[in-house]
């Protein structure tokens, strides 16, 4: 009896003492540099048809913000195959605001034209939301908005809810909007402190034109913030951080030149090359820097268009205007 | 037919369902949900409304789905195994009786798990002012038949093969059928010289998709399913469980007990 005890209560001591101490494997069980994306929208042709059952709450609440832009119509990004096969997808509404890519998404549930169930599936299409959506619309992201806040809730750690919930409030183009997202990726930022995605967000929303004006003495350090996270961890990084990391590059370049800060703007220029030395919006500036005078042709989206002809200057006396994506 | 054996068979098997407090199970599912709502309501509920009858719907079609699986895949085999099979077998009623007695009989204990999940689900969302449809009545019947064809399937394959394997076979078919549909679709346009093959499996399967209604109950604006599709529904589930009964009779026929 007496032996029992011993061993349950040092099993149970022992186990506290785990318990106590699991803090400090947070760093490996959870790291601060995580996917950015979701794989759910894997288009390889299992994941594409499995990503419904990826099962983490937050990536679940995810693909349900989806649903409710497309008011429920299950869709799926096409696999390669499919792609390779020549089908394109649905495609949205040319008149409407860009959400997402739909190019490359049809719906879950077939249309009749590639369906050979018959009736089964002129029935599954009758009492499933399922429409045609080619060319189609979406609901205002707004109503997903509280689904962004749900999954942030029960996974802090989820970046993707931050970033794209922090996208959507900004949906609206006003100064609410503004300072609610703001608010939203500072929380997201307190729990993730090394993402480089929310860092490039928060940058982002400085550089958001309100009244005609972008604030890009607020965007640089945070810019600055993620390029250096970036800079250290750069073996660790996934595909989704190193192309967030990449536009990050950019938008620091364009706004250490917009400040007037031509070394520093060199310094940026050469570490981005450094990391992505075939980028060409990075290399493009560089010969700017260089004194080189780039041809029209090579000023191209989606960093920089071309301004809107003024009747009262000369088309060649205007500088192209920069655009952040 | 025998009606007054598929009475008394069917009795029995919802009274032994309360005895095993099968519906006890559901009242306390009913009351997570309860619970689980009020905390939605903790985010404040506003926008969360279709987010909150999504989660009804799926929470309604797998409890139902787990209930109707567990019932019907165990009513033989446990009688088998229980040897309470031969005081059946002693009265004046056949093997295909006590087999339509007993599927009624899981179906019926099926229904009633469904709509008392139903009913607390609908006082949950109620609670939240979330507004229902009439679109949600056809929903509830359409499941209900669905729950038929899960009822009739689980119990075919408990005729051939142990409970837990016929349980575990059902719930893949039961959950897993809309999308092996959708991936036989997908692989019968790449390789369109497959497609009878496909077309062949994809009969065979038990179309619970079909069913159900949830996706049009949940969001908003999507109109009544049409009246030729619901007629439709109800010739498929009689006809799908017809099947699946004549082969569970084929099976246990024979069988020696």
């Amino acid at each position: 009896m007496k032996v029992a005890s011993v061993v349950v209560g040092g099993t149970v001591l022992a186990a506290a003492l785990v318990g106590s101490n699991t803090g400090s494997i947070k760093e490996s069980v959870n790291p601060a540099i995580k996917p950015v994306g979701l794989e759910a929208q894997d288009s390889h042709a299992a994941a594409s048809l499995l990503g419904q059952f990826r099962t983490s709450a937050s990536s679940w609440l995810f693909l349900h913000a989806d649903l409710y832009l497309h008011n429920g119509v299950e869709m799926r990004p096409l696999t390669d195959a499919e792609i390779r096969n020549g089908r394109k997808g649905v495609g949205s509404n040319p008149n409407e605001a860009k959400i997402h890519d739909d190019s490359k998404i049809v719906t879950v549930i077939p249309s009749e034209k590639i369906d050979f169930r018959g009736i089964f599936g002129d029935v599954e299409r009758a009492t499933t939301s399922y429409k045609d959506m080619t060319g189609h619309s979406h609901n205002t992201p707004r109503d997903s908005l509280p689904l962004f806040r749900l999954m942030t809730f029960l996974d802090p750690q989820f970046v993707p809810g931050w970033t794209t919930g922090a996208n959507i409030m900004l949906w609206e183009k006003d100064r609410e909007g503004f300072r609610k997202a703001l608010t939203y990726l500072n929380e997201g930022l307190q729990h993730n402190p090394k993402s480089i995605d929310i860092l490039s967000q928060i940058a982002f929303c400085h550089l958001k034109e309100f009244g005609g004006k972008r604030d890009f003495a607020q965007a640089l350090p945070f810019l600055k913030q993620a390029s250096a996270i970036a800079h250290e961890n750069w073996t660790r990084l996934s595909d989704d951080e190193i192309a967030a990391t990449k536009t990050n590059y950019q938008r620091l370049v364009v706004t250490l030149r917009e400040l007037g800060k031509p070394e520093e703007e060199r310094l940026a220029v050469m570490e981005g090359l450094d990391h992505f030395p075939d980028d060409v919006p990075l290399g493009r500036m560089l010969r700017e820097l260089n004194g080189e005078v780039i041809p029209e042709a090579e000023l191209s989206p989606p960093l920089i268009i071309k301004p809107k002809t003024d009747s009262s200057e000369p088309e060649e006396t205007q500088k192209p205007k920069i655009r952040f994506i | 037919m025998n009606f007054s054996a598929y009475r008394a068979l069917a009795r029995c098997v919802v009274l032994e369902s309360l005895r095993r407090k099968d519906l006890w199970v559901v009242a306390i599912l009913g009351f997570v949900i309860l619970l689980a709502s009020s905390t939605l309501g903790f985010f404040g509920f506003s926008g969360l409304e279709i987010f909150a009858k999504d989660m009804a719907v799926t929470v309604l079609g797998m409890f139902s789905t787990i209930i109707a699986v567990l019932t019907s895949s165990r009513l033989v085999p446990d009688e088998i195994k229980n040897r309470t099979l031969y005081p059946l077998l002693a009265r004046p009623i056949s093997r295909l009786d006590l087999l339509v007695g007993k599927l009624i009989g899981a179906v019926i204990v099926t229904w009633i798990s469904f709509l008392l999940l139903a009913a607390l689900t609908a006082v949950a969302l109620m609670i939240f002012h979330v507004k229902f449809e009439l679109i949600m009545v056809q929903y509830l019947v359409a499941k209900m038949l669905g729950l038929v064809v899960v009822c009739s399937f689980a119990m075919m394959l408990s005729t051939y093969m142990t409970p837990s394997a016929a349980a575990t076979m059902s719930f893949i078919f039961a959950f897993g059928s809309p999308m092996i549909g959708r991936g036989l679709v997908m692989a019968s346009a790449e390789n369109p010289a497959i497609k009878p093959v496909c077309a062949a499996i994809n009969s065979l399967l038990p179309q619970t998709g079909l069913f159900d209604l949830g996706g049009r109950a949940v969001y908003i604006g999507w109109s009544m399913v049409p009246v030729w599709v619901m007629g439709f529904l109800l010739a498929y589930g009689i006809a799908y469980s017809g099947a699946a009964l004549a082969l569970s009779w084929a099976k246990f026929r024979r069988q020696a007990v």
